[in-house]
Order: structure tokens, then sequence, then C-alpha cells
């Protein structure tokens, strides 16, 4: 197991490696860059200008000097300035990634814990009116965008009951009650889709795994039905749900984004979004560089989580 | 004090017309002699003004930085605009009058001396004399990080500085330059700050100023918190204990705040801000902006284009209904604009010299001139635009129909700002939807035109019109302000018959919902928020 973790953890750098030359030419193939953002509108600035406040920015010189000044910053764990406030940029990382991860942590819980027990509900009661419920929820889940179901939740809680979540943002461990007030409608509107996905996963694997010839053993033996399920059939049906859920934080990374922007709140989607918009190329990179290195960590402890609910599953 | 009494205040402190003439002001004053269209909405401004309380105002974007020089972004002006006072300042009406500077004289073209007040203190106690005036005017010129040295532009032909007595400065102009007055009224670029402030803090987050508000706290992406100064030089004011400007992105979020009370007021679309009309508990202030749109051509060497002929555009000139693109995309909310925007002081020319000759509406006299320039077969060609605001590409929409009648097809291409501001700066394109925004002086809207400029060889290099060029030069320099006014209503006219390198084509309306117990609110024609220094609370 450990060779497996050392393998994938090695595995990393060749990934981050590749990632962090497709972000720094992906943001350079885009037309212009923060000198023409930062100039649009002025029609007596010179060509000379614009070499002067490249210079004066850091991005002057050829690509691979470049490329190669910021990876070797970033080894050092110098992710540079923000072009636009000159701030360092693990600075403003440092305040947005506990507020992406709370959304994406707190969406996660909220899909899992109620989309398991559906899609249970829902595979045990199969063709019952409990199930054609469920079915209609995870289908409607399904269809509904983050950001419709943001806004409307805003629009309804303000219409309503004249209430908004607090703005600013607060720690939870600050405090607790603001901070679920501020989290709570952000994370209800990333959950819903992959609540409605783990849903209907949870369905169809259960439904598979209830008809195996283990559960009726189990069945026959006099087990308790609601241990059966819990014990035997639901621990069984979780891995390709662990699965989804694994693949769904890059999801929720990714509607986290417009989440954030709707509900006023910092996060790195926020950022990253400004970021592009302005040609940022440092909070681009980095961003990007982040939310990658998040992704290939959270699947590497999934892989690991598959031995850790079926034993017979070995990492070597 | 109420508020009649607070503008008569005002009105003493003023430079009057006969005072700017009589001082020789001539020398710019940019705006001054301000027309009676900007500015020109108020939030229930009756009443005797009330001390106390806290508005929190959504703002649509972040500050990014809040350093006193060099910042490019409107919103960085929304996020510092109530720390610091320049040495001249705009009325609601864009008149000129005194800031921190009592009064100046011009001593020659080229030289002008301010007195400034006696007794103005900063935020940090310290008394605001000629050496902070000279500091701040050596940062304007060359703006540290994280300013930028794109702002340059802005920046009036000043040579240097001098400290002539501690209440005295000198600035000595290069060459004769009109925009100056402006420029300072503007305050943008041009805010005070203490002797040797960058070394003592980081300007990017912190600020000491002269200004109404002091900052307690700027927090990116979140909120910047002012406190009222008790200290500052207008005497009574501000009204407000604080103000908070809350960054709300999102249009929605905004309407939500409002309706829950958790901001006091924002900036809304159209639509949004028709939602509120008539609803208890919210006024819906309308005011022009300097913000107008407009079509812009290439007319580059080497690839002659139908547009070329100067008759096939005075054709789309004339084919462009603009009542039909203000009523349709604008909700009837917007104006007819030149080159200069309506509510830009005495510059502009007005609604009816627009609306019944240079930029009427005669499809029979734009079929005309399209037969005369032989494209009665019309062409096709490509059209950039502003993929947000919404309002671009519905208006680009709007004018290819139009423009179909004489039988051009347009082609929109909806772009990213980033994207556009990038073409549109190289002049790789053939058509561009955009806009223009605020100018410190009317000769901001003029510069494109001067061949001199760099910009010029990018988009006209095949355009040649001696006349066009000469009255940009002139007007630059003249410093007598009637005959400013003469040459830069010819240069309009001549741009909107002859040149037509630019279709101007309206100015539009900016809305700001406010909560009923906010007074005494503007919708400001710079588009900055200026209305929340002299705002109050009727709780």
């Amino acid at each position: 197991m450990y060779r497996h973790v050392a393998r994938r953890l090695l595995l990393l750098f060749p990934t981050l490696i590749g990632m962090s030359l497709i972000v720094f030419m992906a943001v350079r193939l885009l037309p212009g860059d923060i000198v023409d953002v930062l100039t649009a509108g002025d029609t007596t600035i010179t060509d000379q200008q614009r070499e002067q406040i490249r210079e004066q920015l850091g991005i002057s010189g050829s690509y691979p000097e470049q490329y190669a000044r910021w990876v070797g910053d970033a080894v050092r764990g110098d992710f540079g300035i923000s072009l636009r406030n000159t701030t360092p940029v693990s600075e403003t990382l440092g305040v947005a990634i506990p507020i992406t991860l709370e959304i994406v942590l707190l969406g996660l819980l909220i899909a899992t814990v109620v989309g398991v027990p559906l899609g249970v509900i829902s595979a045990v009661r199969r063709d019952s009116s409990r199930d054609y419920a469920s079915r209609l929820a995870g289908l409607i889940g399904i269809s509904i965008p983050s950001f419709w179901l943001a806004t409307l939740l805003l629009l309804f809680t303000s219409r309503i009951f004249g209430w908004v979540p607090p703005y600013s943002y607060v720690s939870p461990f600050d405090d607790p009650w603001t901070n679920l007030q501020q989290f709570i409608l952000p994370a209800l509107s990333v959950s819903v889709f992959t609540m409605a996905i783990v849903m209907r996963m949870v369905r169809a694997t259960m439904l598979e795994v209830l008809s195996q010839d283990y559960v009726r053993t189990a069945r026959a033996k006099g087990i308790a039905w609601r241990r059966v399920i819990l014990k035997h059939a639901l621990r069984n049906a979780l891995i390709p749900v662990v699965t989804i859920v694994g693949f769904e934080v890059g999801v929720l990374m990714g509607s986290a984004a417009i989440i954030e922007l709707i509900f006023g709140l910092p996060g790195v989607g926020w950022n990253l979004l400004q970021a592009i918009f302005n040609r940022d190329y440092p909070m681009i990179q980095a961003t990007a560089m982040l939310l990658a290195t998040i992704f290939i960590v959270v699947n590497l402890l999934v892989d690991l989580l598959y031995g850790v609910i079926d034993p017979r599953i070995t990492l070597e | 004090m109420a508020e009649d009494a607070f503008l008569d205040e005002l009105a003493e402190q003023e430079l009057t017309r006969r005072r700017l003439l009589e001082l020789g002001a001539l020398v710019g004053a940019g705006a001054a002699f301000a027309g009676g269209v900007a500015g020109s909405a108020f939030g229930g401004g009756g009443g005797t003004p009330k001390r106390g309380g806290r508005i929190t105002w959504g703002l649509e974007a972040d500050p990014v930085h809040i350093a006193p020089f060099g910042g490019i972004l409107t919103s960085n002006h929304w996020g510092k605009e109530f720390m610091y006072d320049s040495l001249l300042e705009w009325d609601r009406n864009l008149n000129i009058r005194p800031a921190l500077a009592e009064k100046y004289d011009v001593v020659n073209k080229t030289t002008v001396d301010f007195t400034l007040k006696r007794g103005i203190r900063f935020h940090n106690g310290k008394e605001f004399t000629a050496a902070d005036a000279k500091y701040s005017f050596e940062l304007q010129s060359n703006p540290p990080a994280p300013g930028s040295i794109a702002v340059l532009g802005q920046f009036p032909k000043i040579a240097n500085t001098q400290v002539l007595s501690k209440y005295k400065l000198r600035i000595n102009l290069s060459q004769p330059d009109a925009t100056l007055f402006g420029y300072l009224a503007w305050s943008r670029y041009s805010p005070m700050v203490p002797e040797g402030m960058y070394q003592q803090l980081n300007p990017a987050r912190e600020g000491i100023g002269t200004g109404p508000f002091r900052l307690v706290n700027y927090t990116p992406n979140d909120r910047v918190e002012y406190n009222r100064y008790p200290n500052f030089w207008r005497k009574g004011q501000p009204y407000l204990d604080g103000l908070t400007l809350r960054v709300l992105p999102d249009e929605q979020a905004r309407i939500a705040a409002l309706r829950a009370g958790a901001v006091d007021g924002a900036s809304l679309l159209v639509d949004s801000a028709r939602a509120f009309r008539g609803q208890s508990g919210f006024q819906v202030l309308r005011g022009n902006t300097a913000a107008f749109r407009e079509l812009q051509f290439t007319l580059k060497e080497g690839n002659p284009k139908p547009w070329f002929d100067g008759r096939v555009r005075r054709a789309i000139n004339h084919a462009l209904n603009r009542q039909e693109m203000i009523q349709r995309v604008y909700d009837g909310n917007g104006a007819y604009s030149g080159h200069v925007p309506p509510g830009y002081g005495p510059w502009p020319l007005t609604q009816q010299e627009l609306k019944t000759k240079y930029e009427k509406f005669d499809l029979p006299l734009a079929k005309k001139l399209m037969a005369q320039a032989k494209q009665e077969r019309g062409f096709s060609v490509t059209m950039t635009t502003f993929s947000t605001p919404p309002d671009f590409p519905a208006l680009a929409s709007v004018i290819k129909q139009q423009l179909q009648q004489i039988n051009i097809e347009v082609n929109i291409e909806a772009q990213e700002p980033g994207t556009f501001a990038a073409r549109n700066g190289t002049g790789s394109f053939d058509w561009d939807l955009t806009m223009r925004g605020m100018r410190g002086d009317v000769n901001g809207y003029m510069a494109e035109f001067n061949p001199s400029a760099s910009i010029y060889s990018r988009w006209y290099p095949e355009y040649r019109n001696q006349k066009m060029w000469r009255l940009v030069g002139t007007g630059q320099i003249q410093l007598d302000q009637k005959k400013r006014l003469g040459i830069y209503k010819e240069l309009q006219k001549l741009l909107l018959t002859q040149a037509l390198i630019q279709v101007p084509l309206i100015a539009v309306s900016k809305f700001q919902v406010i909560r009923n117990p906010v007074k005494n609110m503007y919708v400001a024609f710079s588009d900055f928020n200026t209305g929340l220094r002299y705002a109050w609370l009727d709780r």
C-alpha cells in the first residue's frame, strides 16, 4: 500500500509539470494581455509605454524565460504577485481557499447525507411511490443549474423573509452560527446536482447488489433486513459512489466559482474568474495549479478509500 | 444645515464664471459652465440634513486596490473616492470649484500658481501644505505600483512643480495645456496625499487623505469601510457616521441585498431598476453618465473597404435610428450622443441639433448616398462588440437590422472584454461597437483624432483631414475658454458631417436604487458614487 501511495505521489510531479505547461500556454493563447486590459480605451498610449508596463509587471521576455521564472519561483514557494493589485498570490489564495473548501465540503456533506438514504430507500422500495418521488427529485436535481437555484434561493429569502446571508466572510472557528448562515445556501445550491447523481448511483448499485447471492444468503441466515441493507448491501454498493463523489469534488469546485460570485464570497473560483478577465497571469496560474492539485489528491484519497470500504481490494 | 443653505455656502466658495474669466481660467476649466443634464437625479434631497447613521452601498466590482495614483479601473476610484480630495473639484453639475486650493492664478500660458487653503489636516493630523501637493504631483507623473503608467495619457503637460511657500504651489507646464483644470477637478488621478505616504503604508490597502471619510479597512473582494472624518475641511460634513462599500458583483445579489436591507443602495441595470419603481421603501434614481455607445471604423492602408468612402459612412449615420435603439434596448432611457456626451457641460451639440441634423434618421438620404457611392447592393462586414454587459449584443442586433435597409449585412462577433480590448487597441477590426467614458477635459474625447496620437496610425492611417487635425491641435492649446467652446463645437460638427470615422450613437442612463431613508444621493455623471459624500439618513 505504501508503495502504491508513493508511486501515486511520484506521478503527481509529471502530472503537475504537464498541467503547468498547459496552464501557462493556455493563458497566453488568450487574445490580449493585462496591458491591453489596463490600457483599454486609452487612445494616447504608445507602443513604447506598453512595453514599459510589461517590463514593470514582469511579463516581458520570451515564453520559455517566463515559464522558467514562474516554475523556479513556485518551487521556492513564491507564486508571484497579482498583476492587478501587487498582493502576493499566496496571500489572496490563503483567504480564498477556506471559503471554497467550505462550500465544497458542506456541499458534499449535504449531497451524501441526503443522496445516499434517498438512493437506498428508492432501491429498497422499488416502484413504490417513494421510489417515484426520489427518482423525480433526482431528475429535477440533475436538471437544475446551480447558479439558477442560487439566484432563486437568494431572491426568495430576501423577498419572503427579508433575509440574505451575511456577506463578509466569518470563519467557522470564530462564529460557527454566522458562518453556517453564510454557507448554507451556497452549499445547498452546489449540492443539488451532486445529490441527484449520488442518489441515482446509490439506487442503481443497490438494486444490483440486492440481487446478489450473498444478500440472499444473509437474509436466509435470518439477519435482520435493516442490517443486511446497511452492513452487507450498502457497503458494497458504495464503491462506485465513492468514485463519483471523488469526481464530483472537481465539479463542485467548478460550480463554486459562480456560486461564490452570487453570494459575494471571495473564494478561489471568484478570484480565478476575475483573474481570467484581467489576464492576471500569476493569479490564474497559481489558482489553476492549486485546483488541479486538489483534484489529484482527492482522487488519490478515493483510491485509498476503496481498500477501507472493501478489504478485498488491495492497492498492490 | 438646510440643503439650500449648503448649496449657497458652496456657491460662495465656487469660482464663478466671471471670476474664472478674470483669473484667466481660460486655461481650462475643463467642463466648467456646466449644463443642466448631468447628475440630474436626486434621491429625496428635501429636508434638513441629519447627522448620524451609516450607509452600506453595493458595489458592482471590487476596487482591486485603493492606491491613489495610477488606478485604471473605475472601481479603483469607487473604493478610494471618499478618502481623497484634489485641489479642485466638480459639483454635481460639473462646475469646477475649489477644493483644497483656495484659488489659482494663471501667471502666463505655462505657469499657474495655486494658493492652498490653510488649516486643512490629513486623516493622520498632519497639515496639508504645498510640499504635500508637490509630492502628490510627482507620484501622479510616475505612478508607483500598484498604479500603472497606463494612466499617463490623462496627465496634463506638467513639467514640474515648485513650492513657493507653505501654502503656495507653482505648476509649470511644458506647453500650454487647457486640460489641467479638468484633470484636477475630476480628482480621479489627482488626489493629494501627505508627503512620504508611500513609505509609511501599503497604498494598495491603506491610505491617508483629506476627504470626508477616513479609511477603516479594505478587504479585497469583500468591502471598504469608512468612518466619518470629524475634521473634514468642509464644516458640518459629512453627515454620515460611516460608509461601507460592499462588493456584490452579481446583479441579483444586489437586488436581494436591497430588498433584505443588507445594503442601502446600489446601481442596477434598467430592467432590474424598473422592478423597484413604485415600490414603497425604495427610490429609483436615474441620471446620464459619460458612457456613450458608438460605432467605430478602421480605415487602414492597402486594404480599401466600402466605408472608406465618406458617403458610405454618412449613409450609415443616417440609416441608424437612434430613437429606436433607445426604445428597444434601453426602454426609452437614453439620449442622442455626439462625440461629446450630452451632459458634459456646455461642450456637446444640443439634442435638437443631433436629432434634426447631424444624426437625423433619414433612410431616403442614406439610400441616395449609398447609390452615389455605387454601393446600392451593399456589402458584408464583421462588427465586433463586448459580450457583456448585455446591452452591447442587443444594440448590435438593432444596428444589424437597421443597416439591412441599406443592404449592409453586419455579422456580429461578441467578444469578452479582454479580447475586445486587445483587438481594439491594435486596430485588428473592421467595425467595433464600443463605448467611451468620462474624461477630465473635452479634449479627452478628441484625442484619438489627433494624427500624432499613436492610436491614429492603427485606426485611421488612411484618413486625412487637415481641418480636423488643426481643430484638434488648437483646442488643446487654446487657453481662452470661449474660443475653445467654438473650436470644439465646430470640430464635432465636422466629425459628424465630413469625417464620421466614429459614429456616436447614444448616451445611456444609469440607474441607482436607494432605500427611502437615504437622502441627497444622486447619479453622478462621472460614473462615480460622489453623491455619498453628501448623503444623509432620515431614519
